[in-house]
């Protein structure tokens, strides 16, 4: 089923959200970087191929209901390169260790474009550890005629503009005149996505038919103005995922919460929380 | 000093909107703007002039590979090897060289150089490299490999000239149960290799190792300065004295019978090749994962421009190409070989969108005054450096 996001009166609060705090996780193959605040059931968040090492708003408004553990992927933000980390099948071992080292035995999983993919196969891979399972404009499915779009060959400016719905809103986020270490924490980060997505493309062509194995409710939230992964994936996804629901962002590209910060942590904290209140 | 006459063989006719319309000639250029028709005619003229070459006294004549692009028409460059194979009776025939970054099958390469080892009668070079940016976007290959994916495929190739037994090949990239290549290449051990670098030391450091040429790409004199001494240095880190023949430089040429009317015919070529043939985003030539953090920090150190953002001035004062006179030409050589120590030069000369006389005239004013001189000079006695 599909349904439009209203905001609701949950969405507001009058304090600040938490912050995040960094600590590192020692791994067979180097250390990652690890982003913790909130208090709550918790929430494993995982990174879109932007925004790796920083605690983004959004975290903070998820982390006002939930201990919210957001690590860096290997290759990413703060974390070690861990080349042994190859693809995203070893992507996914990858947080079963992190799942087991962190004591975390059943979580929330919230993931948002790669972040979306990696939660789908982790799902896939080993529901009865997935609570709840929020995809947002993940990619990872394979829809000929509506493949998800190559960013890598884009320049910076058409990066932006691909993204978000608006543009113009989105330039603070970027510096006119980027130096050094700012291209390079961008490059790195970048040949990070190559490594898990860049052939295939952003996909795994086995990952549809492995979804009737996930257990976990499901929402599937896309922005209504995603030119990254079309919307085709996310309906594919809520069709194929057995309970899954469908949800759209009105004004908003596929640059998601980094665009509509407060719909998406609304949205997910509202039907992540619509679980605990039916069970009790 | 040895002088390779290297063809691109690239597609000149562009459509008029080609700077407004596209990024670049290169992946996504669409082909329907190669026309059969003149593009049938341009192959047998560019080995025309490939053959051409030798008789002028060419040393070498060199071919390339590249892939989805008006830069250069030689998907397959060992085809063009062997068309010029058995047309050709002394020069080397240099590819320059295939691209086993982007091959899936690197014994398929080890195969077709021994072939063409026999055919050429132990002429032909190999030449390696790892492919531009844009070919692993065509190929589908993750630039995230690239650099080892060209490490293993050169050990295989390697390997399979020279073993005697029947082996197996396991690596994180390649497996083959058996590797029994057929013909083994006529040349003992194998064929010259030569790798082109732009600035790794890693690059430097392997063909120091293997006494490999290493030649440059198109840069100003300063940068590629520092890969020659980088790789000089790497050779006298391990008590190897390379002889200058061991370095290549790559540079277009552009002769004429006077300074005045070489700049006035050959401009245009020259911006063609830089601001037509090399117009292409970071994007495009490093996607992730291509170069090294490390490169890429000294790249932007560096101050290094897009090719096309050289003026023709700026491309001429950098010594990114050489145009003038027999007589200017031939001091221009003279003072880059002092700078730069190099013993070969690879010389571009059908430059960007120049016609067929255009080349031949510069390539006989080349061969028929420059080289002989350079020749002449390079063969004198060195004089005792002055202390």
């Amino acid at each position: 089923m599909t349904r439009r996001y209203a905001p609701s009166v949950s969405d507001t609060t009058t304090t600040a959200p938490p912050d995040g705090a960094s600590e590192r996780l020692e791994l067979g193959g180097g250390s990652i970087h690890v982003q913790r605040g909130g208090e709550g059931p918790p929430l494993l968040f995982l990174h879109a191929a932007g925004g790796a090492g920083a605690w983004h708003p959004f975290l903070g408004l998820l982390a006002r209901r939930f201990e919210v553990v957001a690590p860096d992927h290997p290759g990413f933000g703060g974390s070690d390169d861990m080349p042994e980390v190859e693809t995203m099948d070893d992507l996914v071992y990858h947080y079963l260790d992190v799942l087991d080292r962190l004591g975390l035995e059943r979580v929330h999983v919230v993931g948002g474009s790669l972040g979306g993919w990696l939660a789908a196969e982790l799902a896939v891979h080993s529901p009865e550890r997935i609570e709840r399972l929020a995809l947002l404009g993940a990619a990872g499915l394979r829809v000929p005629g509506n493949m998800a779009t190559d960013i890598f060959l884009m320049t910076p400016d058409q990066v932006v503009t691909t993204l978000f719905k608006h543009p113009e809103a989105a330039a603070g986020m970027f510096p006119p005149e980027p130096d050094v270490d700012f291209i390079l924490a961008a490059y790195r980060d970048q040949a990070g996505l190559a490594r898990y997505g860049w052939a295939p493309y952003l996909n795994n062509p086995k990952l549809e038919r492995r979804l009737h194995r996930i257990t976990a409710p499901t929402l599937v939230l896309w922005a209504d103005d995603d030119r990254v992964v079309p919307i085709e994936h996310g309906r594919l996804y809520a069709e194929r995922i057995p309970d899954a629901t469908l949800q759209i962002v009105e004004d908003c590209g596929h640059a998601m919460y980094f665009e509509q910060t407060e719909a998406f942590a609304g949205a997910v904290t509202e039907f992540l929380l619509s679980g605990s209140e039916s069970a009790t | 000093m040895k002088f390779v006459f290297f063809h691109l063989m690239p597609y000149p006719f562009l459509p008029d909107d080609f700077d407004e319309k596209y990024a670049s000639p290169s992946l996504d250029f669409p082909s329907k703007h190669f026309d059969p028709k003149l593009g049938n005619r341009l192959y047998h003229r560019y080995l025309d002039e490939l053959e051409y070459a030798e008789k002028l006294g060419f040393d070498g004549i060199a071919v390339n590979e590249h892939h989805q692009t008006a830069y250069g028409l030689m998907p397959s460059p060992n085809i063009m090897a062997a068309a010029l194979a058995r047309r050709t009776s002394r020069a080397k025939v240099m590819v320059l060289g295939n691209a086993i970054g982007i091959r899936d099958h690197p014994l398929r390469v080890a195969e077709e150089i021994a072939m063409l080892d026999h055919i050429t009668d132990g002429r032909i070079v190999s030449g390696f490299v790892r492919g531009i940016g844009w070919e692993y976007y065509a190929h589908s290959i993750s630039p995230t490999r690239s650099r080892d994916r060209f490490n293993e495929a050169h050990d295989l190739i390697v390997k399979a000239w020279t073993s005697d037994e029947v082996f197996q090949w396991v690596s994180p990239n390649y497996e083959f149960r058996y590797v029994n290549v057929w013909p083994r290449p006529l040349q003992v051990p194998h064929p010259p290799i030569y790798i082109p670098g732009a600035g790794s030391t890693e690059t430097m450091k392997f063909c120091a190792e293997h006494r490999y040429t290493y030649m440059s790409v198109y840069a100003p004199t300063p940068v590629v300065k520092r890969w020659f001494d980088g790789y000089r240095q790497a050779a006298n880190d391990i008590g190897y004295e390379p002889d200058p023949e061991k370095l290549g430089l790559s540079i277009p040429v552009y002769v004429a019978e006077t300074d005045e009317l070489a700049h006035a015919e050959g401009r245009q070529h020259i911006e063609w090749l830089y601001h037509k043939g090399l117009k292409q985003g970071l994007e495009r030539v490093m996607p992730p994962g291509y170069t090294s953090l490390s490169s890429l920090r000294g790249m932007l150190s560096g101050r290094g421009k897009a090719p096309n953002e050289y003026t023709y001035e700026e491309i001429i004062d950098n010594g990114m190409a050489v145009v003038g006179s027999p007589d200017s030409v031939g001091e221009r050589f003279e003072a880059l070989i002092d700078e730069l120590g190099f013993g070969q030069v690879i010389a571009l000369m059908g430059v960007g969108d120049m016609p067929h006389y255009r080349t031949v005239k510069s390539m006989e004013l080349f061969a028929t005054q420059v080289m002989p001189a350079l020749r002449r000079r390079s063969s004198e006695p060195v004089p005792a450096a002055v202390t």
